[in-house]
């Protein structure tokens, strides 16, 4: 695999300065061979509950399946579950994987008729099948697709204790399809297995969306990348976060590795590229010293990929240590863009007018200034934006609750800055 | 970790240094924490910068000469270079500044000072700038453009040729008197000292150091200033960065600061020299590179 990192930041630090940033970007080429350097295993996990029943959702659903299904690579290993009160393993039998042949796609398609809506939603326990079908097969590229169109039935606390002994082993992409499913639900659960969420507000458009998951997935070569971070003594890791193409905090998922260093999951990989922010507190220096804040390695197991270093240098020249390096100051704006969103939802939910205005506003500023047209786009479905570069907003009387909630699960999607200077 | 007993090495172990048994490389530690460092150049513990082999070099040529150059106080890398030589009676100089605005302005400086230096055996100072410059220029990227000041002489007999871009000077220090800066600065100051400025005022200008030619891909079209000229009489030829002549600008204040370190001979000059400019704040990066001309060899030891 060609991996490469490369650290971007301004390194020079007031006197008394002791916050050091910087984005990393890793960028893979794919294997050597453009093939998987691994197996892959896929579990496809469908909400049956009664109330698919709705709208076309379970016909939907099944079809949007099937696409799925006829998209798997020869030799990937696969199972669907059918979730209902509990989980139930539609294909093939019980506590079986599949490997994806013709033949054994045609009969998982036949399967997927059988697929009827009945019964509850049970995501803990439709999680925690897939986890133990992926227990079979150690070392694969493990993904998931999880579909659902309402609240979790399980007991509270359930999903998340599920999630704590579940959280990377297989990665899972969420979909709510209609408009009764909560953001915050599945964002937990993208949230601990490394995932994406998103709104498909129309049954029709399910295909398209189970076409391009599994597209992704099959892309994916490396199954565990990590970033790991080495740091000097008295220093702290204020945050390791991805924040393009999303924004994800990694800092929580930390797993200590050796003196002052720590690894953090990245998940699978294929040929593409991620931006990482990574802010350091370092103690300050005198007039001159230079210090590695940071030591950033690109990781699988003990084959370290890529490394880049984050530095800090101390000046007296305020020249230089007001310079602001365009892409930490973007992508710090990009996770404000997506925390303003969340919080502007959040209140207007809550019937603060006035916070979720001022939120929101903010919002459509910060979208404006970074070209972000596409959550421009979405803002503009909430609010009614006035003039953007102000970030005066109006709230909207009636909003469409499926572009509310786009609004919502799309907020972390992030803009890349142009390289033209750092 | 083992000590080599190796004669010339004596100084370096005297400060603490160590080698490695197998590779012969120095282990260094941190002056900072006395941890170890890493291969990268930072200390493994506390993560500051170790000393690097450009932060502090010196050449020395005995009665021929001395070069010096060192990071300063108050900069994070050595920026500067100097190249020195001496064949015989022959002595090549060259001593370049990096432009701090650039990045890799030390690696431009290394190139240029080598590049010109060895150019200098069979080339006038000029042409080797102009091959220092092109090397330099090939160091540039789309988004960065490594760059530096330069200033070059050779000595043949009494014959002294030199030529420069930026703003690092030569001088002439005769046995007694002010010193004759051979130099003109291509620096903003003195293009207002020209069009009629006061100096002194011109000097406590925010942009007079801004320097108005260099070596770079982003430089003004390439037009090395030169002169020569032969001396009878004795004295010094020093060539130096702004990093030394800003705490001497008084042409007899600086005659007097080379005179009064002459005696240990030309390195303890040199050496003496650069003290002084750290001993004054170190600023900026200090190279120093001299030699005796006119009259017999070591006329000043």
């Amino acid at each position: 695999m060609a991996y490469t990192a490369e650290a971007f930041q301004n390194e020079f630090l007031p006197l008394g300065g002791t916050e050091v940033n910087a984005i990393v970007t890793v960028t893979s080429t794919g294997s050597a061979t453009g093939r998987r350097t691994t197996g892959a295993t896929e579990v496809i996990i469908v909400d049956a509950s009664g109330s698919m029943q709705a709208e076309g959702r379970m016909a939907a659903a099944r079809q949007a399946a099937k696409a799925a299904v006829t998209c798997l690579d020869d030799g990937v290993h696969f199972a669907i579950i059918a979730g209902v009160s509990t989980a139930q393993q539609l294909f093939p039998a019980p506590g079986q994987l599949a490997v994806s042949s013709p033949q054994s796609r045609a009969d998982a398609i036949r399967s997927i008729d059988r697929l009827q809506a009945s019964g509850g939603t049970a995501m803990g326990a439709w999680l925690k099948l897939a986890a133990q079908l992926f227990a079979q097969r150690p070392g694969d590229i493990a993904h998931a697709i999880l579909l659902t169109d309402g609240d979790n039935g399980e007991h509270a606390g359930y999903l998340e204790k599920v999630l704590e002994s579940i959280g990377g082993k297989f990665q899972c992409d969420s979909r709510g399809v209609g408009t009764n499913w909560k953001v915050a639900e599945l964002r937990k659960i993208a949230g601990a297995l490394l995932g994406t969420v998103d709104i498909v507000a129309r049954p029709t458009d399910l295909t398209a969306a189970f076409e391009q998951m599994i597209t992704n997935a099959m892309g994916k070569t490396s199954a565990d990348v990590q970033l790991k971070v080495w740091t000097p003594v008295n220093t702290k890791i204020r945050y390791v976060k991805q924040v393009e193409p999303s924004v994800v905090d990694l800092s929580g998922k930390r797993v200590e590795d050796g003196p002052r260093a720590g690894r953090y999951p990245l998940g699978a990989w294929g040929n593409e590229s991620r931006d990482y922010h990574i802010s350091v507190e370092v103690n300050p220096g005198q007039a001159g010293d230079e210090m590695l804040a940071a030591r950033v390695s690109v990781v699988e197991g003990d084959d370290v990929h890529a490394q880049c270093l984050i530095r800090a240098v101390w000046t007296s020249d305020s020249g230089l240590s007001t310079r602001i390096n365009r892409q930490v100051a973007h992508y710090t704006g990009q996770a404000e863009l997506a925390d303003a969103i969340q919080a502007g939802l959040e209140a207007r939910k809550a019937g603060d007018e006035h916070t979720a205005t001022i939120k929101l506003g903010r919002a459509a500023q910060l979208a404006h200034e970074s070209g972000n047209s596409a959550t421009t786009e979405l803002l503009a479905t909430v609010v009614d934006i006035d003039d953007a570069v102000t970030g005066t907003v109006r709230l909207r009387r009636r909003v469409d609750a499926a572009d509310e909630m786009a609004l919502d699960t799309r907020s972390t999607k992030t803009v890349r800055v142009g390289r033209s200077s750092s | 970790m083992t000590t080599i007993e190796c004669a010339a090495c004596d100084d370096e172990r005297a400060a603490g240094a160590t080698f490695c048994e197998e590779c012969g490389r120095r282990l260094i530690t941190c002056a900072h924490c006395g941890g170890g460092v890493g291969d990268d150049g930072y200390c493994e513990s506390c993560g500051m910068m170790a000393e690097r082999e450009s932060d502090h070099a010196e050449d020395d040529a005995g009665p021929l000469g001395a070069a010096v150059t060192d990071r300063g106080k108050r900069h994070h890398r050595n920026e500067d270079a100097f190249f020195f030589s001496a064949r015989a009676a022959d002595v090549d100089l060259v001593v370049c500044d990096g432009v701090s605005a650039s990045a890799r302005a030390d690696e431009a400086s290394l190139l240029a000072a080598r590049t010109a230096g060895e150019a200098l055996s069979s080339a006038d100072p000029a042409d080797a700038i102009v091959v220092a410059g092109k090397a330099v220029n090939a160091l540039g990227t789309d988004h960065d453009s490594p760059a530096c000041t330069i200033v070059a002489a050779s000595v043949r007999g009494d014959t002294v040729s030199w030529a420069w871009v930026g703003d690092s000077r030569a001088y002439f220090v005769p046995g007694e008197g002010p010193a004759e800066q051979l130099t003109q600065d291509d620096s903003w100051a003195r293009h207002a000292v020209d069009l009629g400025a006061d100096p002194e005022k011109a000097m406590l200008s925010p942009q007079a150091h801004a320097i108005t030619a260099w070596l770079g891909a982003d430089a003004p079209a390439l037009r090395p200033s030169s002169g020569s000229r032969d001396f009878d009489a004795p004295g010094t030829l020093v060539l130096c960065s702004d990093g030394l002549w800003n705490y001497l600008d008084d042409p007899a204040g600086f005659a007097d600061a080379v005179r009064g370190s002459l005696d240990g001979g030309p390195l303890a000059a040199a050496r003496a020299l650069v003290d002084f400019a750290n001993e004054r704040g170190g600023a900026d990066n200090i190279t120093v590179a001299l030699t005796p001309v006119g009259g017999p060899r070591g006329v000043h030891r």
